[in-house]
């Protein structure tokens, strides 16, 4: 699971984020949502120690990863949004070296590797040095390399994006199974319709904060009643409308937090 | 376009520089300032160097421009190597060649701005270590500032000139190849001739030439120094303008001035108009990745049954894999093996026939294999944290410490290095037949620098990395880069300065100085060394690790 405390980062005058606090907890997949630059992926590496926060504390599966920060990263795995990887190495050595450095035996490597080559679709090019694979080939390597280590807990920035639907379907199939096996799953995307397909809880950060939190009849529910203001709740929207009317969506709830509706009368000029 | 694509890469640096922390800025200032350092202790020698030239009887200013237009023709040599070696990464492999690429330019805009950033990486070092020369040339014959300056507006046509030959080779390679495969056989291939051609110039012994005994009269002597040294080439054209420019003969310096700038103008003229047809052709070839199928085995990894950990083990793996999988490495090695192949020629050649002789210039070998070794630690040990580019994340991401990457690093590159410095100085010691106490001094002392450089190299790789440069010769010729080298050449001089002193004492006992080992002294000279060592294997590892730990991405 994710335990994250007062978590603070900032890049000179700018808070990327600021104060957060957010509990995710083992075998639940969790949406994180937001605009562009609002904090997400600082959050995501501030989760799997690519960096280091200026105050509070970010805990998985009980490791504190500023202290003890190899326990933490054994038991996480990434994908990145953008999946840069060795491009003199073949997609099967790619898979080989992660396996080594998380400590799979070999005898492990020896079936899972090509199981899950063939299960997503690189079979025929294992072989091949990835800086001839496409940007969607290196996203489905990338995945593959993290279950290859079948990790605890799991964090994905948009690991939808670049994927054709065959794949994205799968990836979204093997979202759910590796919950219910336990895995915790924290995923920022922008597809709002993944949100809400996938996840059981989502929230959405603006500008550094955490603005809304909950499941989808939670935002609803609370919408419709009483209108708690503060982290961690729901809001009311910027028209003052409640977030989650009844028929309304995730992506009403979005824009109503990060504006977008007035989109429509520059449209209108365009 | 070619002024708004100019501004964006003016900006990008002035926000890079505006935008640095405290941190960063101390550290690049106090780095810059030993970097400065380096440049006046060049200075000092050169000025050393030239001052004795200036005092030889007679010849002592044919001397001075004959070594003036070898220094030329030198740096006109190195500059046109590394525009070969730059331009096919910039001109071809650039990130920011698909938006370009896709924005609405000509290909000759898109070529120029790549070929202007192509010699502006391949020559500033170059360029930069030619200023204490030229002013201890202007000190030593009391020259104005107009020489220095004629100097200066000189050296911008000739660099060009120089790094032209790099890029027009380089774009019809691509052109002529495009196919990657066949591209990478040629490349090799031209890296091979470069180190044949290299070795058959050193084999002709062109020192001979500048032995007078070794001509037969005097007369023939005072020709070679006064005839032009490769005229035909820009070197000797700046040197005949810097020439005409002591001697204020004004004609003759803007007929030569005339002739490097019109000569830079119908190059780069030519090969704009060239770039226009082949360059998008070469382009294209470049864009399709190597076709390389491998065998998909999951065999046990070499260096883990060779005993290393499994991390390490791993890393040193994926290193291994990466490197050689690489054709541009594979040119530099080649022409290392070229020049390891010409230095220990060079060492048989040396006229000595005195024993005591040979056992000098056996420790003197400690400062030029270090030389040899630092140069070589700049070109595959600097870069090598800087390499992991945008991969950075697997790693960063994974359970293995900074520690134990840069260990692997070092030792990728401490194991070669190693070997290459044990030929160095067991065939030199050899050649040399230098006596013992010479031999295993010399020998011991070169191992020490190598494994510091070494360290050096991957503290400093660490202190200031780069992962989103696209060019190993960005690396190299960063403001890191060129801290690494003034570091490295500061340490060899220090080496070499405390060893001296045992090296003395033995040369009074060969003489026969019964009490020529001062204990006292040789222990103190022991404690320095130590010392020496623990800074240069300590200090830049130490805050490369912190750097690297604390890197944001």
């Amino acid at each position: 699971m994710i335990e994250i405390r007062g978590l603070v980062k900032r890049f000179g005058d700018l808070t990327a984020v600021d104060r957060l606090d957010l509990t995710v907890a083992a075998g639940e997949i969790f949406g994180f949502l937001g605009p562009n630059g609002a904090g997400k992926t600082t959050t995501v590496k501030l989760i799997t120690g690519l960096l280091k926060p200026d105050a509070g504390s970010v805990r998985v599966a009980g490791f504190d990863v500023a202290t003890q920060t190899l326990q933490a990263k054994r038991v996480l795995g990434l994908v990145p949004d953008e999946p840069f990887v060795y491009p003199k190495l073949s997609g099967a050595e790619y898979l080989r070296f992660i396996g080594e450095l998380y400590g799979v035996p070999l005898s492990e490597q020896r079936r899972r590797i090509p199981e899950l080559l063939a299960m997503l679709e690189l079979t025929d090019w294992g072989g091949e040095l990835l800086e001839s694979y496409s940007h969607g080939m290196r996203q489905k390597l990338v995945i593959a390399a993290v279950l290859l280590h079948e990790p605890k807990v799991l964090v994905l920035d948009e690991p939808i994006v670049g994927l054709d639907p065959k794949s994205a379907r799968l990836v979204k199939e093997l979202l759910r199974t590796l919950a219910k096996r336990g895995t915790t799953v924290f995923m920022c995307t922008h597809i709002l319709e993944i949100a809400e397909k996938l996840c059981a809880r989502v929230g959405i950060m603006i500008s550094g904060r955490l603005a809304a939190l909950g499941t989808l009849d939670e935002l609803r529910t609370r919408s419709k009643g009483d209108l708690p203001s503060g982290r961690g709740g729901s809001l009311p929207g910027r028209d003052g409308e409640p977030l989650l009317a009844e028929g309304r969506g995730l992506e009403d709830v979005f824009l109503s937090l990060t504006g977008g509706h007035e989109y429509a009368s520059l449209l209108r000029n365009l | 376009m070619l002024r708004l694509l100019f501004w964006r890469k003016v900006r990008s640096s002035v926000n890079t520089l505006t935008h640095l922390t405290p941190y960063e800025r101390a550290r690049n200032g106090a780095f810059a300032l030993a970097g400065l350092g380096l440049l006046a202790g060049l200075y000092g020698l050169f000025h050393k160097m030239l001052a004795y030239l200036a005092t030889v009887q007679l010849v002592g200013q044919l001397l001075l421009w004959k070594l003036t237009a070898m220094v030329m023709l030198a740096t006109f040599m190195m500059v046109a190597i590394s525009g070969l070696l730059t331009s096919l990464t910039t001109l071809y492999y650039s990130f920011d060649l698909k938006f370009l690429m896709n924005a609405p330019l000509s290909l000759r805009t898109i070529f120029m701005d790549k070929a202007a950033e192509s010699l502006f990486f391949c020559s500033w070092m170059i360029g930069l270590v030619q200023v204490p020369y030229v002013l201890a040339l202007v000190r030593v014959n009391h020259y104005g500032a107009g020489f220095f300056l004629a100097f200066l507006l000189l050296m911008l046509p000739f660099l060009a000139l120089a790094a032209a030959v790099g890029i027009a080779f380089t774009l019809l390679l691509l052109y002529l190849f495009p196919s990657s495969r066949t591209r990478d056989v040629v490349w090799v291939l031209s890296s091979l001739s470069l180190t044949v051609l290299y070795g058959l110039a050193r084999f002709a012994e062109p020192e001979r030439l500048i032995r007078p005994d070794a001509l037969k009269v005097v007369a023939e002597y005072l020709q070679y120094l006064q005839a032009p040294t490769a005229p035909y080439f820009p070197s000797w054209w700046l040197t005949a303008a810097l020439k005409a420019a002591a001697a204020g003969k004004t004609a003759v310096l803007a007929r030569y001035a005339a002739l490097l700038y019109g000569s830079a103008a119908v190059v780069y003229a030519a090969l704009v108009a060239l770039a226009g047809k082949v360059y998008f052709i070469g382009y294209s070839g470049a864009q399709a990745g190597r076709q390389r199928r491998l065998a998909v085995t999951i065999a046990p990894m070499t260096e883990r049954l060779l005993g290393m950990r499994r991390e390490l083990g791993a890393l040193f793996w994926k290193e291994r894999r990466t490197f050689f999988r690489d054709v541009k490495h594979w040119s530099q090695i080649l022409l290392v093996m070229g020049l390891v192949f010409v230095y220990l020629f060079s060492i048989r050649r040396l006229p000595l026939d005195n024993a005591d002789l040979k056992s000098l210039v056996s420790f003197l070998n400690v400062g030029a294999a270090g030389f040899v070794i630092a140069a070589l630690g700049l070109r595959f040990t600097y870069p090598a944290i800087s390499l992991e580019g945008r991969s950075w994340w697997v790693l960063g991401s994974s359970p293995v410490t900074v520690g134990a990457i840069m260990r692997q690093k070092f030792l990728f590159s401490a194991i070669p290095m190693t070997l290459i410095a044990l030929v160095l100085s067991l065939a030199t010691n050899h050649l040399l037949q230098a006596d013992r106490f010479a031999a295993w001094l010399s020998a011991g002392a070169l191992l020490l620098i190598t494994w510091a450089l070494a360290a050096m190299g991957i503290g400093f790789g660490a202190l200031f990395p780069m992962f989103t440069v696209e060019n190993i010769h960005q690396i190299e010729s960063s403001l890191g880069g060129f801290v690494y080298m003034a570091s490295s050449l500061g340490y060899i001089g220090a080496s070499i300065t405390i060893l001296a002193w045992p090296m003395q004492m033995h040369f009074q006992q060969r003489f026969g100085r019964a009490d020529a080992w001062n204990w006292r002294i040789a222990g103190s000279c022991a404690v320095l060394l130590l010392l020496l060592n623990a800074a240069a294997f300590v200090v830049p590892w130490t805050l490369g690790q912190r750097t690297l730990e604390r890197y944001e991405q």
